[in-house]
């Protein structure tokens, strides 16, 4: 899966849980989660159950630990999807 | 150090399914875990509990400045009511919270508590809520005393291009808002 196929399929899992709809319309490789969309931290966690259904990965807590923004969730995604 | 947050429960009813697979693993301690199950209400203890890793981790990112998605590595204990105590790494923080049906309020501190002033209030819905807090916070201060945020996000409060030596953590959430100061 390409580097946007990953964006594509990601911004449809934060759609529900962002607050700002500004920050969602320009969302791109450098956007942060909490920063830039306003998604409450509680939902954080959502995103994360979510990517793991949709990839079918499982992401232990040292990658989790670095998913606030989409380069680093992608990133991530990558790296499981090839383990 | 001090760090805030507020859970409207309200909203968190809608918002989050605390019951949803693997939400509980993601988040707590297997004893955090363990104490939520048996609770006569786990809805609740579920955002205490996350509301003291939250507020914990605003001290934790104000000290060490650096930002990080890791709530199963500040583990929370109570101690009594309204008085508990969240570990990472080799830190402890003080806990203090407070509860009605509408919201839970934590703070926590490090160590070394010193003088403080917090507060929580009702913010309507469609008010811009940082703008509020940060107007109640200024309150505090002289007028020439203005507050920003840095690049992760935290907010401190500077005169004359100077950094005042302030620990400011604000919190919303729903129809709330809050914010606490210690120097």
């Amino acid at each position: 899966m390409t580097k946007e196929e990953i964006i594509v399929k990601l911004t449809t899992i934060v759609k529900p849980y962002v607050q700002n709809e500004e920050g969602f319309k320009n969302m791109n490789e450098e956007t942060d989660f909490i920063k830039d969309l306003e998604i409450n931290s509680a939902n954080l966690v959502d995103i994360i159950l979510d990517v793991e259904d949709e990839f079918k990965i499982e992401i232990d807590n040292d990658s989790m630990e670095q998913m606030l923004s989409v380069k680093a969730t992608v990133a991530i995604i990558q790296e499981k999807m090839n383990a | 150090m001090v760090g805030n947050d507020l859970v409207d429960l309200n909203l968190a009813k809608t918002q989050s399914n605390w019951q949803r697979k693997g939400f509980l693993e993601k988040l707590f301690t297997v004893k955090e875990q363990i104490e939520i199950l048996n609770s006569e209400n786990p809805f609740f203890k579920v955002w205490l509990f996350w509301s003291m890793k939250e507020a914990a981790y605003k001290c934790y990112v104000q000290e060490h400045q650096k930002r990080f998605f890791a709530p199963k590595i500040f583990s929370c204990q109570i101690k009594k009511n309204n008085i508990g105590f969240v570990n990472v790494e080799s830190i402890e923080y003080h806990i203090k919270y407070s509860f009605t049906d509408n919201y839970i309020y934590t703070i926590a501190e490090d160590t070394n508590p010193k003088k403080m002033v917090s507060d929580i209030f009702f913010i309507d819905e469609i008010k811009n809520k940082t703008k509020i807090i940060h107007q109640k916070i200024l309150c505090y201060f002289p007028e020439t005393v203005q507050l920003q945020k840095n690049e992760l996000g935290i907010p401190f409060l500077y005169q004359q291009n100077k950094k005042l030596p302030f620990s400011i953590t604000t919190s919303h959430h729903g129809n709330y808002g809050a914010f606490a100061i210690s120097n």
